[in-house]
Order: C-alpha cells, then sequence, then structure tokens
C-alpha cells in the first residue's frame, strides 16, 4: 500500500518524478487503477468517520423541522391565513418536500449517503479518469506529444493526488472547497507536460481541451433541455 | 525539512534577503516547504481564537444570558435603521414588522440550540471549532491557487520562465506576516496588524514572482495587478450590461 501512496504524496507536490515513474512502468494502466481505488475508498472511509462525528454532535433533523413548523405556526401571517384550507394543505405539502431536499443541499449529515460513497467515489474516479485521459491524448498527441494512451492514463491516474487534502475531513465541519478540483488540474497538467514531453504551453493547451469540451457539452445538453421544456410548455398551452 | 531551518526562511523572507529566495525557489522541494510555511503559519495565526471560541464554548450558556445579547444585538440594529430613516423611506409597520421577524428567528436558534444531540454539547461544540480552525489552511489555498495560476500567466506571457512547482511555492511565502492575524482579535491593534501583513505579504508576493519568473521588480508588480484590474474590469462590465438589460426592460 505504501508502494502507491508514496507516489501519490510526491504527485500532489507536483514534482516530476513520480510521473516519470509512472510513464516507465510496464502496466501503467493497472498501477493507475489501482492507486486511483485505494485513495477513492480511503477517502470515502475517511468522510464517512467525519460525517457520523457529525451527526453525532447534530440535533436529529425531524427535531429541528418540528421546532421550525412550531415557530412558523406562531406567526402572524401564518395565522392570518391558516383559516384557508387550501394554505393549509398546500404549505403542509410544500414544508414536507422542502424537508426532503434541503437539509441535503446545505450539508445536513447523511451517514447513508457517506456510507454509499465507499462504493460510488471509486466508480465516479474511474469513470472520470478514463474519460479525461482519453480526451486529453488525442490533442496531447495532435500538438507533438510522444506518450501513448497507457502512459497518458498512467501519469492522469495521479491527479487523483488532491482527494488527499479530504482526509481531513476525518474532522467533523471540516471544509476543503473547491480547492480539490483547482489543483486536480493542475496534476493533469503536469501528468500531460510528463508524458508526453510537451513544453509548457502545449500541455496547457492539451489539459484544457478536455474541460472546453466538457463545458461546451454542458452548454449545448442545456440548450437541449431548455427546447424540450419550452416545447412542453407551449405544447400544454395550446390545448 | 527541520522546523529550524522553516523559521530560519520565514524570517529571511520577512527581511526580503535575495538570497533566500532564490535558494528557495531552487530547491526540488520548493513546493513542499512553501506549503508547509504557509499551512503552519496559518494555523498558528488562527489558533488564539480557536483556543478563546473552545474556552467560551465550554462554559455552559444560558440560554436567558443569550436571548438577552440577542435583544441587545436586535436593539443596535434598529437604532442604527433608525438614523437612516430619513433616507430610506421605509413603509409604517416596516420596523415593527422587521424586529418581529428577528425576534422568531431567534426563538427558533435557541429552540434548535437546546434540542439533544447524541454526543453531548460541548463536545459538539468543540468539534464544530476544531472544524472551523483546521478548515483555515484549505480556505487560504484555495484563494491563493485560484490568483497564482492567472498571475503565473500573465507572468509567462512577459517572459517569465517559472515553472508551476517553482511558482506556487516562491508565491506561498506570502502568508509569512499573515502570522500578525493572531493578533487579530485585539480591538484597532488587530485591524492594524492584519492591514501591515496584507501590504507586507502583497510586497513579498511581488518579489517571489520576480525571482521565480527571473523578471524585474516592475514586470512582476504588472503579473501580480493584471488579473484584479481584469477581474474588476469584468465585474465592472457586467454590472454595466446588467444595468443597461433593467434600463432597457423597464
Amino acid at each position: 500500500m505504501k508502494a502507491l501512496i508514496q507516489p501519490v504524496w510526491e504527485a500532489l507536490f507536483l514534482s516530476e518524478t513520480p510521473y516519470a515513474d509512472m510513464r516507465a512502468h510496464p502496466n501503467p494502466v493497472r498501477r493507475g487503477l489501482g492507486t486511483i481505488l485505494l485513495i477513492a475508498v480511503i477517502a470515502a472511509l475517511v468522510g464517512l468517520i467525519g460525517t457520523a462525528l457529525e451527526w453525532a454532535t447534530t440535533p436529529a433533523m425531524s427535531d429541528i423541522q418540528a421546532v421550525v413548523l412550531q415557530s412558523i405556526h406562531d406567526m402572524p401571517w401564518y395565522r392570518d391565513l391558516q383559516g384557508l384550507p387550501e394554505f393549509r394543505q398546500q404549505f403542509s405539502q410544500w414544508y414536507e418536500t422542502g424537508w426532503r431536499i434541503f437539509p441535503q443541499l446545505f450539508g445536513a449529515p447523511n451517514i447513508a449517503g457517506a456510507g454509499l460513497r465507499i462504493l460510488w467515489l471509486p466508480l465516479v474516479l474511474t469513470i472520470t479518469w478514463i474519460l479525461y485521459g482519453l480526451l486529453a491524448y488525442i490533442p496531447a498527441r495532435w500538438l507533438g506529444g510522444e506518450g501513448t494512451l497507457a502512459q497518458t492514463l498512467g501519469c492522469t491516474a495521479l491527479a487523483v493526488a488532491p482527494h488527499l487534502f479530504t482526509f481531513a475531513t476525518l474532522f467533523p465541519y471540516v471544509t476543503v472547497g473547491g480547492l480539490v478540483g483547482t489543483w486536480t488540474l493542475l496534476c493533469r497538467y503536469v501528468a500531460l507536460k510528463t508524458s508526453h514531453r510537451l513544453p509548457w504551453g502545449r500541455a496547457l493547451i492539451a489539459t484544457m481541451v478536455p474541460y472546453a469540451l466538457f463545458g461546451l457539452f454542458v452548454a449545448l445538453l442545456s440548450c437541449l433541455t431548455s427546447a424540450i421544456i419550452g416545447a412542453l410548455f407551449a405544447g400544454g398551452m395550446s390545448q | 525539512m527541520k522546523i529550524n531551518e522553516l523559521l530560519q526562511l520565514a524570517w529571511d523572507v520577512l527581511c526580503f534577503r535575495t538570497d533566500a529566495y532564490a535558494q528557495h525557489v531552487a530547491r526540488a522541494d520548493t513546493l513542499k516547504r512553501g506549503l508547509t510555511l504557509l499551512v503552519l503559519v496559518t494555523l498558528v495565526a488562527g489558533l488564539l481564537g480557536f483556543l478563546i471560541n473552545t474556552v467560551q464554548n465550554l462554559r455552559s450558556i444560558d440560554p436567558a444570558v443569550q436571548r438577552q445579547e440577542a435583544q441587545v444585538a436586535i436593539r443596535e440594529f434598529t437604532s442604527a435603521i433608525a438614523t437612516l430613516q430619513s433616507y430610506l423611506d421605509l413603509p409604517p409597520g416596516f420596523m415593527a414588522r422587521i424586529i418581529r421577524y428577528m425576534q422568531s428567528g431567534i426563538d427558533i436558534g435557541l429552540r434548535i440550540n437546546a434540542l439533544p444531540t447524541p454526543f453531548p454539547k460541548p463536545v459538539g461544540r468543540f468539534l464544530e471549532n476544531l472544524g472551523t480552525f483546521l478548515s483555515l489552511p484549505f480556505n487560504r489555498i484555495a484563494g491563493w491557487l485560484g490568483y497564482t495560476l492567472w498571475v503565473l500567466l500573465v507572468a509567462k506571457l512577459l517572459g517569465g520562465r517559472a515553472t508551476v512547482t517553482q511558482m506556487l511555492g516562491a508565491t506561498a511565502l506570502y502568508a509569512v506576516p499573515h502570522v500578525l492575524d493572531i493578533l487579530g482579535m485585539v480591538r484597532c491593534l488587530g485591524g492594524l496588524l492584519g492591514l501591515i501583513g496584507t501590504l507586507w505579504g502583497i510586497a513579498i508576493y511581488v518579489k517571489a514572482v520576480s525571482i521565480a519568473n527571473d523578471i524585474d521588480i516592475g514586470q512582476a508588480i504588472l503579473a501580480t495587478v493584471t488579473p484584479a484590474v481584469v477581474g474588476i474590469l469584468l465585474s465592472g462590465l457586467g454590472l454595466f450590461t446588467l444595468v443597461i438589460l433593467v434600463v432597457i426592460g423597464g
């Protein structure tokens, strides 16, 4: 395990040595996959412990929901409107729906969700790694890169290193924020620069192409979704 | 990496000793050293606040005292609004409604605070403080990293020669004077020391950019301020567009 974690630790500090070692490895894809799975499982386990501690220091959500509801019932505007049966029914429905959605959005501790993360985090990180590796390989080669696809995948697997920051979430209430995403970008840049032996400008372009493609995909998806929703609404209005 | 070496580096950085910056940038572990200093300084700066909050939170808190403190805060808020009333043109009964809602909010907060938790309350309050304290370095790293990448890009366009590792390792030293933030809770003096720390940190940042990229101080200043200026201009443009859209929309 130490043989897998040590290079990740060095890769976190953007040292080119672990990336060059990965490039020279006889089976970089298998080693990369092992690295990703190991870090993802440890990160998820650490997160589970932190979430459990946070849950143990937070009142039950059902109790909080009841306190807020009682306080709303005591408010003058509610007393003014509670005579209307429609209002009472709709308010109750919206209140229940809101409490099913918002606590999760605002980071209320969810032990079941944190437990499931042990399964889905390795899966998500693996899929992201393969997709990114494939999408970055093409521009890297096009820009004169010398690395093979296996070397690209092996080196970009080390970009899982910033997930080491999330080990701090062993302590509840610690927030790492968007740091992991930005640092992953840096690790990917060093990975492509090293695996393809590219100068900085070309390595930067190869690093950013998958992000640009992803942005384009999201924009197209948003347009398509808006168009479908618009068409459905228009169809509904005309009937 | 020895602690006395790091302390010596911190001192040399504060004194703007060019050799110390150059030797730091030339090392293979420049980023590891810079980041270690940044994390240590941030934790030291936040230590006093963490200890004070921990001691305060470990005392049992009387809800009546909390309510009284909240009432004082509401009174201060309403008196502040009252001084502005002639400029604000508030509708009649507006202030009474605001006070009523603020009191309801305080009631909800106090009642939630009184709800039982699986672990004893002081343990929860301690862990919450610890979490906030341990998050401080991550917040600082996130801000510094995001900005420095843009500065590196400008420096490269100006002919800079730093690698990402050298640039990050060098500019992380900007955090050293922020050790003064440890006295941030002291009234007046804390603010003044914070300002001194910020200005000193900016000066260290510029020198670090200059040495890491092998460019002169003028170019380093340009590289440092350009991302901020572009950000401000873009924000201004966005705001201007929004105002135009609102005006056109009527």
